[in-house]
């Protein structure tokens, strides 16, 4: 008989990864799943596939030369072209990099050559017996999906950061918050100026009807009170 | 439904990340998905194999075809679980012909080829709507996350190929090399259908297998794609959180209001010793700022701080000199004429060239690397190590300041002494004493520092076992003792009893 797997009151599941740095500073990081990083990868084996398939047609005409060079170069994209990405451009490869992924050490530094070498090198063990066999499958039953060539050379694939752009509130009076909020609540309140663009006006009202009471404002003029007290806590707009 | 229950962090999320949560949530109840996935496909899968022995192409389609209604009984359980009440596997199986009832045939005929299936099965199973408000949800919500079950739909196509594939390579590679032998792909391609009906239902199973372990986790991210789209459309993070404030001010303006009918007068002197920044412990022997001062010289020092100051060559970004623009003419015509170059024949001595440049790269790089590890290399190749032998310390020239070089020495010794003696007889028994040390230095092979004392050498002389020398040396050491440190000149007769000593002792043996 299977027990439910989930005790009742556990940490909630969470796409975010806390690394803790000797400072006791958490740095948040998300790890990318099997999903993001499969499209990442057809894009570099697409863009590989396109460079060797033009240089083997111009090299195609200079005999052996070519031949030499050419094997040279198959070394060189099959092998490098990873690893030089990865190290020498904040271990973003073109497909990575094309969706905000970025290959980091498991602490959140820099991935450097030893690691990328080495997750590199086990894509051949990841790939067995076909198409990513092993890897897909590690990748899904990892809690910070990992393959195998992650697990050895201790890296993270990421999401990076975008930058942030600044939010457009709805015009309000700025108004202080009657109570002390918290940093969470701040967000919120936040939150719920920001993205009232994106909600039904009677979402909206429901959110806001939630809050009027304690804040002491009245019912019909809640939305508007909270929009002013997030422009209270946005400070002045240049 | 109570968003506080839930067991996941409810945020808005981009889609990739949405479908990792998914990821996420079939890893937490792995077990229970894959048990009842299986439980529900395996006996089916055998049954449509057993009627459709001799099609078995169309029993693995008919198989396919029904993905979506074994979808429903994971996306059940996550649901379920997804606010604490996991059901148990019996739940879940009890459960699953009740799921299958509403809308089973459109979702089996006209909608089983939508690429968004992952994505709507929670509007039909979950909402249960249907018709038209169906389609107008479904408005909505495909508004921004459906290419993203679309995109999960593809890659879940390919990634359940691979795997197949994979599957069927591993058991070939795992046959044993007998059999191997008689399985040509050609033949199985050829062969009477007769003969291989088993090997393809075999490989039909290994999709059946594959799907116990990727059906899950599809269902699991459409749904975790549908959770974060209403999440988005609805604020469901922000709702959380303003619940849970009204819920805080409510109890506290209660407790507030509680504490101060009951502690009033308590609070005060709790209050007036707490302001932060008045200075405390004045009159202590410790004052509050002595203990903050050592505690942050502390807090300077090693284990909390490591200072290191680091010094490495870098490339200097030099702003004087102007950067290189590359003149967008030179490009072509040098690749040009490099084209015109390396048409013709010499291309292959350019060939030839290159290898050889190759091969001696590598044949230097090995070389290079014997060279660097050659201590590590040689504990391999040589039976014993060879340590460095111990050189015998080269003989002190100089014994308490005596010159014991035997060039310095003139050949008679005890001549040189006699004649010396009248004239200057600290040099003669300097001489003598000189000459014995020199002796015993070189053709004795004692080991004599340049720290020793007189006694330490007699000593020495004692371990040789030559009483007759250890007579002498003792007897001429006594004087050359008294001569040196006492200036007491030795009696004259002593002169021919030292010389005559010398010559029997050293003059058979100088020839050695």
């Amino acid at each position: 008989m299977l027990e439910p797997t989930a005790p009742r009151r556990k940490a909630p599941l969470d796409t975010r990864h806390q690394v803790e740095t000797p400072e006791g500073i958490d740095l948040p990081l998300r790890p990318a799943g099997l999903m993001v990083r499969a499209v990442a990868f057809a894009i570099d084996l697409g863009i590989r596939g396109l460079i060797l398939g033009v240089l083997f047609i111009a090299l195609a005409f200079l005999g052996k030369l070519g031949m030499g060079l050419g094997s040279l170069l198959l070394f060189a994209i099959s092998w490098w072209y990873m690893v030089l990405f990865e190290v020498l451009r904040q271990g973003r490869s073109p497909g990575k990099q094309w969706l905000g992924l970025r290959v980091v050490h498991d602490d959140g530094t820099p991935i450097g050559w030893s690691a990328s070498l080495l997750r590199n090198l086990l894509r051949f063990v990841d790939l067995l017996p076909f198409g990513y066999f092993l890897g897909a499958l590690s990748c899904l039953q990892h809690p910070t999906f990992k393959r195998l060539g992650d697990i050895a050379a201790g890296t993270l694939v990421v999401y990076s950061e975008r930058p942030l752009s600044r939010p457009q509130l709805p015009d309000a009076e700025p108004r202080r918050s009657p109570v002390p909020l918290t940093l969470s609540e701040q967000r919120a309140v936040l939150g719920f100026a920001e993205r009232q663009a994106e909600l039904s006006p009677a979402r909206v009202n429901e959110l806001a009807a939630l809050l009027a009471q304690p804040l002491h404002i009245s019912a019909p003029k809640a939305v508007s009170e909270i929009n002013g007290i997030a422009h209270g806590l946005l400070g002045p707009t240049p | 439904m109570r968003l506080s229950d839930a067991s996941v962090v409810i945020r808005p999320r981009t889609t990739w990340e949405a479908m990792d949560l998914g990821v996420l949530m079939s890893q937490q109840h792995r077990r229970l998905l894959m048990t009842s996935w299986a439980i529900v496909t395996l006996p089916l899968f055998a049954l449509l194999s057993l009627l459709l022995w001799d099609s078995p192409s169309l029993a693995v389609f008919i198989f396919w075809w029904l993905k979506p209604a074994y979808e429903r009984l994971p996306l059940y359980i996550l649901s379920k679980a997804l606010f604490g009440e996991t059901p148990t596997l019996k739940q879940a199986l009890r459960e699953w012909p009740r799921l299958l009832k509403p809308q089973l045939l459109a979702s089996l005929t006209w909608r089983r080829l939508s690429l968004s299936r992952s994505f709507v099965l929670p509007v039909t199973q979950l909402e249960g709507l249907d018709g038209e408000a169906r389609q107008q949800r479904l408005q909505v919500l495909l508004q921004r996350n459906g290419g993203a079950a679309q995109w999960l739909t593809i890659i879940g196509v390919h990634l359940e190929t691979a795997l197949w594939i994979g599957l069927m390579l591993l058991f070939y590679m795992l046959l044993p090399q007998q059999i191997e032998t008689d399985w040509d792909w050609q033949s199985l391609l050829l062969a009477a259908d007769q003969d291989w009906r088993w090997l393809e239902h075999l490989t039909n199973v290994f999709y059946a297998l594959i799907l116990v372990a990727w059906g899950p986790v599809y269902v699991a991210c459409g749904f975790s794609l549908y959770l974060n789209r209403r999440t988005q459309l609805e604020a469901w993070d922000i709702e959380l959180v303003f619940r849970r404030l009204r819920q805080r001010l409510n109890s506290s303006v209660l407790g507030v209001l509680l504490a101060a009918c009951l502690l009033l007068p308590n609070l005060q002197p709790v209050w007036a010793s707490d302001a932060p920044d008045a200075p405390r412990l004045l009159n202590q022997p410790l004052t509050s700022q002595a203990a903050r001062d050592s505690i942050q010289s502390l807090l300077e020092q090693p284990p909390f701080k490591n200072k290191e100051s680091v010094t490495r060559y870098r490339f200097a970004d030099d702003p004087a000199s102007p950067a290189k623009d590359a003149q967008p003419g030179e490009a072509p015509q040098w690749l040009k004429t490099l084209l015109g170059w390396l048409d013709g024949r010499h291309l292959d001595a350019l060939a030839n060239v290159i290898e050889v440049l190759l091969w001696g790269a590598l044949i230097a790089a090995l070389g290079w690397l014997v060279w660097r590890y050659r201590e590590f290399l040689r504990a391999f190749v040589s039976r014993r190590p060879n340590l460095p032998s111990r050189s015998k310390p080269p003989a002190p020239p100089h014994v308490f300041g005596l010159d014991l070089n035997r060039e310095t020495l003139p050949d008679d010794i005890a001549a040189s002494a006699e004649q010396l003696w009248l004239s200057e007889p600290r040099a003669a028994l300097g001489l003598l004493y000189r000459g014995l040390l020199s002796h015993l230095l070189h053709d004795f092979d004692l080991t004599l520092k340049a720290a020793d004392t007189e006694s330490q050498i007699l000593n020495r002389i004692e371990q040789l076992q030559r009483p007759d020398l250890l007579a002498y040396s003792r007897n001429l050491t006594v004087h050359w003792q008294n001569m040196a440190y006492g200036h007491r000149l030795p009696a004259a007769h002593l002169q021919a009893e030292l010389c005559n000593g010398w010559r029997e002792l050293f003059s058979k043996g100088s020839g050695h």
